[in-house]
Formats: C-alpha cells, structure tokens, sequence
C-alpha cells in the first residue's frame, strides 16, 4: 500500500471534532445524572447519586450541564460564523446529498459486507449478481451522511428543548409549563438517539478495522491516497483532477 | 423506634375561618401573588342539623404524604421526601419549574412561585424550624386548631393528640388517589373526599411508557449490531476486505 497522504481535515475541523465529543461525552454523563426517578433511571439509582456525590448535589450538576452546554454552542456559533464558507457550507452540502439508487445499494452491500465479512459475502451473494464492487462514495460515504443528519437534527433538538428547560428557570411562567414537561421528554428522546449514532460512529471509527485511517486522520488531518481510493473515490477522482498539493 | 415522621393534627372544630394560618404563611414564606402555600375550605353549612347548627371549616396545606405523587412525577429527584422528618421538600437548586408534580398533587397544595421560577409548597416553615420555632400557621392560629410534631412521638403536641385521638382522626383523600397523608382531621372537617384524583402528566406519562423502553430499544439493537459486527471482527480476523488490497472492482 502506498504510504502516500492526502490532506482531509483542517485544523479547525479536527479542533471542532474533539470539542465535540469531549462536550458530548460530559453533556451525556452529566444529564443522565440528572435524571433520578425510580420509574425513568437509565443506570439505575447508584448513577445519579454517585455524580451528584461528585459535583455536591444536584442543583451543581444542573449548572455545571448547562456551562459547558453553553460554551459548546458559543463555541459553535463562533465556528458556524467564522467557517460558513470555508467548512460547514460544504459540508452540510455533502451531508445531506444524498443520491438515491447509488446510496441505498451501497447501504446494503455496506451492511452486509460488516455483518457477514466480506468473503461470506460474496460466496452468499455473488450468485444473486453480486460482482464485488461497492458503488463509489464521495468526501463522506452515506452511511456518515445518514449519522450525520441524525445527529444535526438530534443537536438541534437538544439545543432546542435544552434553552427551553433553561428558560424556565429564568424567563418562563406557570402557563408554559407544558412546554417545559414537553421539552423534557424530547431531550430525553433527542439525547437517546444521537447517543445511539454515537455508539455506531465510535465502532465505525475507532474498532472496527475498516476506517482505521478515517480515525487516525482525526489527529492527524490526512488519510492514505490508497484509503481514500478506495473508500471515497468520487472525492479522491476530484482531487487528483484539480491537482491538489500533497503531503506525505 | 419508628423514624420521625412530622405532621399535623387538626381541629376542624375548632377552626373560626379567621384566614390567620394562611396571612401568616404568606408572610413567613414570601409566598407570592395568588398563591398560597395553606387554605381553609369552606364546608356547607348543614340546615338540617339538631342541635349545633354552623359552619364547617377545613383547614389544610401540603399533606406530606407518605406515598407522594409529587415525587414519583418528578424527573430528577428535585421533590423528595426527607428521610430525617418525612417532609416532602423541593431542591430549588434542582428544580426547573417542569410544573409536573404541581399537577400530580391530588390536593392542589403546590403551586409554581413565579419569583423564584420553582415548584413551590409548604414544608412546615423549614426555616422557621430551624431556629426552633413552630411552623407560623401553628404559631399564629388564635383556637390553636392546627397541632404540630412528630406523629410518632408522644411527647410532640401532634403526636399526642394522633395517640389519644387515633380512632377519631381522619385522613383527607381521593379514594383513587390515596397518597397516605400525615395531616389528620379531628371533630367534622367537612367534605373528606375533596381531592381530585392525581394526574400524572402526560409528557411524563409518554416518557415512561414510550419514549423510555423505545430509546432501551434502539440502544439494545444498536449494541447488537455494533457487538455483532465486533464479533464477526474478531472471528473473521483474515478476512481481507479486497478493495483495500485490488484495484477491481472500483474501475
């Protein structure tokens, strides 16, 4: 394999990446921690109590979830700001292009080929008319697409229903009460699913073999030439006809 | 000995409808607005009666139930019943003002306190007992209606009279709802089945019995596929994905 690299992360993008997840993770430890009812305990009564022995009660764990909540999204605002043109147009451009009769047979044989290997594969499909080619993805393949939409809107839902909760401290009345009731039951909902995509993205990423340069490019910002051949041919053919500048 | 569990033995007879009890919690507690954190509700007055013929008057406030609804409607934990003195306190610190266990509570005794954005009841002036002093309903009532203590301690004026009176004492609920309180009445406190049946609501209800076992659902799928592909992974350790190594396949 070649050892030849191309650039597919900036700096900034890698910086937002890890910020991310390191506000994901304690927004998700924290706020399940908030939750502490014998009929909704996700863990069990042992969590809550545990964390709030941490942060010395309760009413420290509600502000100390909502601080870095709202750090993540200042520091959001001022990425979205910043970098609209330069990285979250395009990305949200290839994130939520999807086409279809290419997308959904990659979706398929994608599966198949994690769940069955590849040599199972296709012994079971080649039959069917199976040839061994995966159709060629682009700058994302659709499955990162398909977990990146879920976890855009679960953002949005989380941001959404979590200034509500906070509102509710600070401007709302007894009328808005079903709002906030409300609120609570999505962000519980929201946080759940992007919660489940998280456990997929970090399997994806960080276990399975498959994308190991996609993850070792979250610290080093390039990818194998070879890698993003294979992988993501239709960015890679873009590349290589606009001659891009190489490292590596 | 049974743990502390302080509550209230009340008159009802002896209640004049003064409204002295509830100008003094007010006060005492900063209660704002239309709320309020105890009540005297008026009976009807019995024509038909011999004898003594007159109005009849329950006084009331949070009944510090022994099977709150209000707790079990709260999401977090920020109503809960003391362990110490069986009172049913709200942590203002946790609270956010969700107004679940305000509509859970069959007897309306809690209210959202717009001021400090937070569920809000009477918790036997806290405060006030922290200092040593009775809860201002009690202090202020000028027929000494309202007795006060520890059920469980003879010795306390509520214990006392629950220990002499235990017969006679009677429990304000709704027969669907019965929430075990710790106020008892003496003497004809009127209507004994005020209290609407408690409602759970319905964002609560929704998370418990839908969203709850449908995100268990989805995070189980997730970690069987995620274990499944991890097992095949480890199993299947030679089994070279061929894109990676051919240049077929992609032309």
């Amino acid at each position: 394999m070649s050892s030849r690299q191309i650039p597919r992360h900036t700096r900034a993008g890698i910086f937002i990446h890890w910020f991310n997840a390191a506000c994901w993770f304690f927004l998700l430890a924290t706020g399940v921690a908030l939750i502490s009812n014998p009929e909704l305990n996700p863990l069990g009564a042992w969590y809550p109590k545990a964390v709030r022995a941490v942060f010395m009660g309760g009413g420290n764990l509600l502000v100390a979830h909502w601080l870095v909540a709202f750090i993540w999204l200042a520091v959001w605002v001022v990425y979205l700001f910043w970098g609209m043109n330069r990285f979250v147009a395009p990305f949200l451009n290839s994130a939520f292009t999807i086409e279809p009769n290419r997308d959904i047979q990659w979706m398929i044989k994608k599966n198949l080929q994690m769940m069955v290997g590849y040599k199972m594969m296709a012994k079971l499909v080649k039959p069917l008319g199976y040839d061994g080619t995966m159709p060629d993805q682009g700058y994302y393949n659709v499955g990162q697409k398909l977990a990146a939409q879920g976890l855009i809107f679960g953002a949005l839902a989380l941001v959404g229903t979590g200034f509500i909760m906070f509102a509710s401290k600070y401007f709302l009345t007894a009328a808005d009460s079903w709002l906030v009731q409300w609120s609570i039951t999505v962000h519980f909902i929201a946080a759940g699913v992007t919660t489940a995509l998280l456990i997929l993205h970090i399997y994806m990423a960080a276990i399975s073999k498959d994308e190991r340069p996609a993850f070792i490019s979250m610290f080093t910002g390039t990818v194998p030439a070879e890698y993003a051949k294979h992988h993501h041919r239709l960015w890679y053919d873009e590349l290589e006809d606009s001659k891009p500048s190489e490292v590596g | 000995m049974m743990a502390k569990q302080l509550g209230m033995v009340i008159d009802a007879d002896s209640c004049i409808d003064c409204k002295g009890c509830m100008a003094a919690c007010k006060v005492a507690n900063e209660v704002p607005g239309d709320n309020w954190r105890n009540w005297i509700k008026d009976g009807e007055m019995d024509w038909n009666a011999k004898g003594k013929r007159r109005m009849v008057f329950q006084p009331g406030n949070c009944m510090q139930c022994d099977k709150p609804t209000c707790v079990t409607a709260c999401p977090t934990g920020a109503t809960y019943k003391s362990k110490a003195d069986g009172v049913v306190l709200i942590d203002r610190g946790l609270c956010i003002g969700c107004g679940q266990c305000i509509k859970a509570c069959p007897y309306g005794a809690r209210y959202r306190n717009d001021k400090l954005k937070v569920a809000d009841k009477c918790d036997f002036c806290r405060s006030r007992r922290e200092v040593g002093l009775e809860p201002a309903c009690v202090s202020t009532c000028p027929t000494k209606a309202r007795a006060f203590g520890d059920l469980n301690d003879p010795a306390s004026p509520a214990g006392k009279l629950y220990a002499a009176q235990k017969d006679k004492a009677v429990q304000v609920v709704n027969a669907e709802s019965n929430t075990d309180p710790n106020i008892y009445y003496l003497g004809a406190p009127g209507n004994k089945h005020w209290p609407v049946k408690a409602q759970m609501p319905s964002a609560f209800t929704f998370w418990k019995n839908v969203a709850d076992p449908g995100v268990k659902v989805l995070m189980g799928l997730m970690g069987v596929g995620v274990l499944a592909m991890l097992g095949k992974q480890l199993v299947m350790k030679n089994d070279a994905p061929e894109e990676h190594h051919g240049e077929d396949g992609h032309e």
